[in-house]
């Protein structure tokens, strides 16, 4: 005769049972618990290792400094009209602003371009490359030089061009680059002439860089575009990714060419007029300030 | 027979998301007030003004993450209510943990973007992140201590 169960013991044997099914629960999610808590650390420091592993110098910062190759050199003086055209002011913002009650600053009967720099510094970096663009318009460089910003700077190792040492030609510009001080900031490269030096005084009171002075009627200060763009790139994709309009690259550099071509003209009376009327300017030219 | 949560996860939880809730609103604030007195080193590598007001700030470039932080620990404080831990509705556990796996997942993402996109690392955003994964940690352990007993 088969024993019958009473409720009370159906019901401690419910109670057991779901104490097990707890314990077992239980075991489960503190092993799901600790695999997801070790699974977060390991993927936030495999994070920090893959970008330390990035910032590794991938070549010889001394391969970074010297001349500009011929093919940067050329690649920025043959920017094609339709492009400038094409990219207009692009993503290019805080173009040169009118001096209130500025004068007239030439260099032998010339408009003259003061630009004030330092290698170490990001924003020089990325200002020189549109300003470069635009002066080939209405000139020409040799020796013009490259480096990279500063490496523990905020956007480091970004490649750029160097005024140090260059000579730039022009019919209707004269031009003087000062890079102060050097990549690491351990010495000063140019000097300023003490009337260049009143003049960033008195335009520039922060003393912020990039500074260009464009005849004394304009003057910029500080980066167009950001310069995170050219993160990683060597000079040579630089020089090559601006002739691709889509690239935010193109439209960096371009747009702030186009800035300063239009601040540039306003200087030399609109000359030369196939520059200075084109449509990439006359949009730049609205914008500036 | 129901679950009941461990009496330290209701405060425990609470305390979380309200520090999670504060840092939010600080960054929210600071978000639509230009950032101009974020309290936080501004050059190198950390460097909270560039990562608030980096392209990746926005979600589509519309929607400012610090409002979509604002809003996960206002519904997680909701959840965390001990009313809300006492709670008979499996449902309610569901989501609270729901919620806390798609804010770790956030976290692992604005983690990511801070390392490989923005190249700089915002404390306060940081804050956030470590709260949220104490918060999660909080609830799978809450659910896992949880003891039955008669409903």
């Amino acid at each position: 005769m088969a024993k019958k169960d009473n409720p009370g013991d159906a019901s401690r044997r419910e109670r057991a049972a779901a104490i097990r099914a707890a314990q077992a629960r239980k075991q489960r999610t503190i092993t799901l618990t600790i695999g997801s808590v070790t699974a977060v650390i390991v993927i936030v420091l495999g994070l920090i290792v893959a970008k330390s592993l990035q910032n590794a110098p991938k070549a010889d910062p001394s391969q970074t400094s010297g001349l500009a190759s011929a093919t940067v050199v050329n690649a920025l003086a043959n920017v094609s009209d339709s492009d400038f055209d094409t990219v207009g002011v692009g993503s290019a913002s805080n173009g040169p602003k009118k001096i209130s009650g500025g004068t007239a600053m030439t260099a032998d009967g010339k408009p003259r371009i003061l630009y004030v720099g330092s290698e170490y510094c990001p924003y020089c970096a990325a200002e020189r490359w549109g300003l470069v663009v635009a002066l080939d318009r209405f000139g020409s460089f040799t020796n013009l030089g490259q480096t990279a910003s500063s490496s523990t700077d905020v956007d480091p190792n970004t490649n750029t061009l160097a005024f140090h040492g260059a000579k730039y030609t022009s019919k209707y510009l004269s031009f003087t680059g000062y890079e102060q001080q050097n990549r690491d900031q351990s010495k000063t490269i140019d000097t300023l002439s003490k009337d260049d030096q009143a003049i960033f005084n008195k335009l520039d009171t922060g003393g912020s860089i990039p500074f260009i002075d464009i005849g004394g009627i304009y003057v910029g200060s500080g980066a167009s575009y950001d310069p995170g763009i050219l993160k990683g790139m060597t000079h040579d994709q630089i020089a090559k990714a601006i002739s691709d309009t889509s690239s935010d690259v193109s439209k960096g550099i371009i747009g702030t060419a186009n800035l300063f071509t239009a601040a540039i003209c306003g200087a030399t009376g609109g000359m030369p007029s196939n520059v200075c009327t084109s449509a990439g300017v006359t949009a730049a030219a609205a914008q500036l300030g | 027979m129901v679950l009941r949560a461990p009496r330290w996860a209701a405060p425990v939880s609470l305390v979380l998301t309200v520090i999670g809730l504060g840092i939010s609103i600080y960054l929210t604030y600071e978000h639509y007030t230009s950032s101009k007195t974020l309290a936080c080193s501004d050059n190198g590598k950390i460097n909270c003004l560039k990562v608030t007001t980096s392209s990746y700030s926005k979600i589509f470039g519309v929607i400012p993450v610090s409002d979509l932080g604002l809003v996960f620990f206002v519904a997680m404080a909701a959840l965390c209510l001990p009313a809300m831990w006492r709670s008979q509705n499996p449902l309610i556990a569901q989501i609270r943990l729901g919620g806390c796996l798609v804010g770790l997942a956030s976290a692992m993402y604005l983690i990511s973007v801070e390392i490989f996109g923005v190249d700089a690392i915002c404390l306060w955003c940081t804050g956030v992140h470590v709260v949220t994964f104490l918060l999660f940690i909080t609830v799978m352990l809450a659910g896992a201590f949880a003891q039955p007993e008669d409903a």
